[in-house]
């Protein structure tokens, strides 16, 4: 893969990266540059390497060739997992969970100003999870949970979102405010938002260019090509800044 | 009762004192190594700890040196990421207890001291604190009771979600050698009078009592330290009212006060279920 022609806007940078589990490599010398203030869906089948990819960007696994720069080690991104992480045993509240993305800002044991605690507040009612703040973590349906997972990402006020299929837990309606919101962030405060999707019906909700991600290669693509069925939403615009690479 | 507890505070105050300190903070650090689902390096630990005083003993050094040396290495070597590998990280915590407990007996085997010396020497007796003990005991768990309460919320945040944390710019490899090194010392410091068992029962058995009884980690920690302090004044008692070996009954009691949590979290679901069934009605 060549590398694509420098942007000096990019706020990620991928040079041609490998990342292998064992012997096996399942990302093959994938380059991009992705703009500050970019809305960029990685789509892809299960077992494509979106959730590599992603993690790879986060800095939780090591690329065994190439190089990826990113801004984390100054403003940490927000990110929302693929899967649940919490043991259920943890005795700790809704409020807690959203808390934990506020750590950055507070340190190893300062309790936050009244103004972070309103933050946590403000992010757990955006959810619709403002009456289950002092919830056990453990006692929320799935797409409460992921709810809660997804406010902890948006408490951070973080440049970045890194979010691994993060509506896989919710009903449409939830899906649907969910994706609103990250659109709204992305346009109103030019937030970056890279998102894990495999479900077409997510990708019809989103912007018109997406990352696609096939056997551990990437190729950047229109969504009208990819998926012809696509109808031309409003509703789904986001920051049209130019995500470069591929392979 | 009040009578037979005032002697024991008159003549035994280092016992008291010691238990008290060992089994609040150990019931602390207890709660994370239920909730990180590692209940077995309490007992791996504690018998490492045993294994080091006998080393020490052979060694004509203070026991507490050679139990924290070869805790503190163990603690190292499990700080490894086994769960990456094919080996869980429980197999090398049995591994671990087999060898120390093994190891710890053919140290002394040839000593020279008979049976009921060496468990005394290798598993301790609370009652027996000596003044030096409980310096020592002391000097390592104040703080440590001070860095875990300092320091929850990345420990809290690092058990809790790991990878989460490391993206939050938590250093997680820092903060869990931390907390077992934390774990390590006070095993090493406690097991020449609290030895193994009594070890290991406020690591497990009043945490335990604690998560049945509350769902809120401030109050998890708070019914632990109680739980562990009652269950210790209740053995003392027990054990010089009845002439009993004093951990042994110190333990037992701990499982007392956790069957009576069972009772009322049992009995505290009924109600609920209940409360529920006329409100629906």
């Amino acid at each position: 893969m060549t590398p694509t022609t420098s942007n000096k806007d990019a706020i990620i940078t991928c040079r041609n990266v490998s990342i292998a589990y064992g012997r096996q490599e399942v990302i093959h010398d994938v380059s991009l540059e992705i703009p500050r203030g970019s809305f960029l869906p990685f789509v892809g089948p299960n077992g494509a390497g979106k959730t590599t990819l992603l993690r790879a960007i986060l800095g939780l696994i090591r690329p065994r060739r190439g190089e990826i720069i990113t801004p984390f080690g100054t403003s940490p991104p927000g990110y929302v997992p693929q899967h649940r992480t919490i043991d259920p045993l943890y005795p700790v509240s809704v409020r807690q969970i959203a808390a934990m993305g506020l750590y950055p800002k507070l340190g190893w044991w300062r309790r936050g100003p009244k103004k972070l605690r309103l933050t946590v507040q403000k992010a757990l009612e955006e959810f619709g999870l403002g009456d289950h703040a002092n919830k056990i973590f453990s006692e929320l349906s799935g797409g409460m949970k992921q709810k809660a997972m997804l406010a902890r990402a948006f408490v951070s006020g973080a440049d970045v979102f890194i979010m691994d299929e993060p509506t896989s837990q919710l009903d449409e309606k939830s899906e649907k405010e969910v994706f609103a919101h990250l659109l709204r962030l992305n346009r109103d405060e030019g937030k970056t938002v890279l998102m894990a999707v495999h479900g077409m019906h997510e990708v019809l909700e989103l912007p018109a260019r997406i990352c696609l991600v096939e056997h551990g290669r990437v190729r950047l693509a229109e969504t009208s090509d990819v998926f012809p069925a696509r109808p031309a939403s409003p509703g789904n615009t986001a920051n049209d800044n130019s995500v470069k690479g591929g392979r | 009762m009040w009578e037979n507890m005032q002697t024991i505070f008159e003549m035994f105050p280092e016992a008291v004192i010691a238990g008290a300190v060992i089994g609040a903070i150990c019931a602390m650090l207890g709660v994370f190594v239920i909730l990180k689902r590692v209940v077995f390096i309490g007992i791996a630990l504690s018998e490492v700890a045993a294994c080091g005083i006998a080393a020490a003993i052979m060694c004509h050094i203070h026991p507490f040196l050679g139990a924290a040396a070869l805790t503190l290495a163990t603690v190292i070597v499990l700080s490894y990421p086994f769960e990456s590998n094919r080996l869980p990280r429980d197999a090398v915590l049995g591994i671990i207890f087999v060898l120390a407990s093994a190891a710890s007996i053919l140290l002394v085997a040839n000593s020279g001291f008979g049976l009921q010396d060496v468990k005394a020497l290798l598993y301790g007796d609370l009652i027996l604190t000596s003044d030096t003990d409980l310096t020592l005991i002391l000097a390592i768990f104040i703080p440590v009771g001070v860095y875990l309460l300092s320091f929850l919320r990345p420990t809290l945040y690092t058990f809790l979600d790991r990878e989460a944390a490391r993206v939050l710019g938590l250093r997680v490899v820092l903060w869990e050698l931390l907390y077992f090194f934390a774990l390590g010392l006070t095993v090493s410091a406690a097991s020449k009078v609290a030895g193994a068992l009594l070890v290991f029962c406020y690591l497990v058995v009043a945490p335990s009592t604690a998560l049945l009884l509350c769902r809120k980690l401030w109050g998890v920690l708070v019914i632990s330290v109680v739980a562990a302090v009652a269950a210790t004044m209740g053995g003392l008692y027990v054990s010089f009212s009845r002439d009993l070996p004093t951990n042994q009954t110190i333990a037992a009691t701990a499982c007392v006060v956790l069957a009576a949590a069972v009772v009322v979290s049992a009995a505290c679901r009924v109600l609920l279920l209940a409360m529920h069934v006329v409100e629906k009605r």
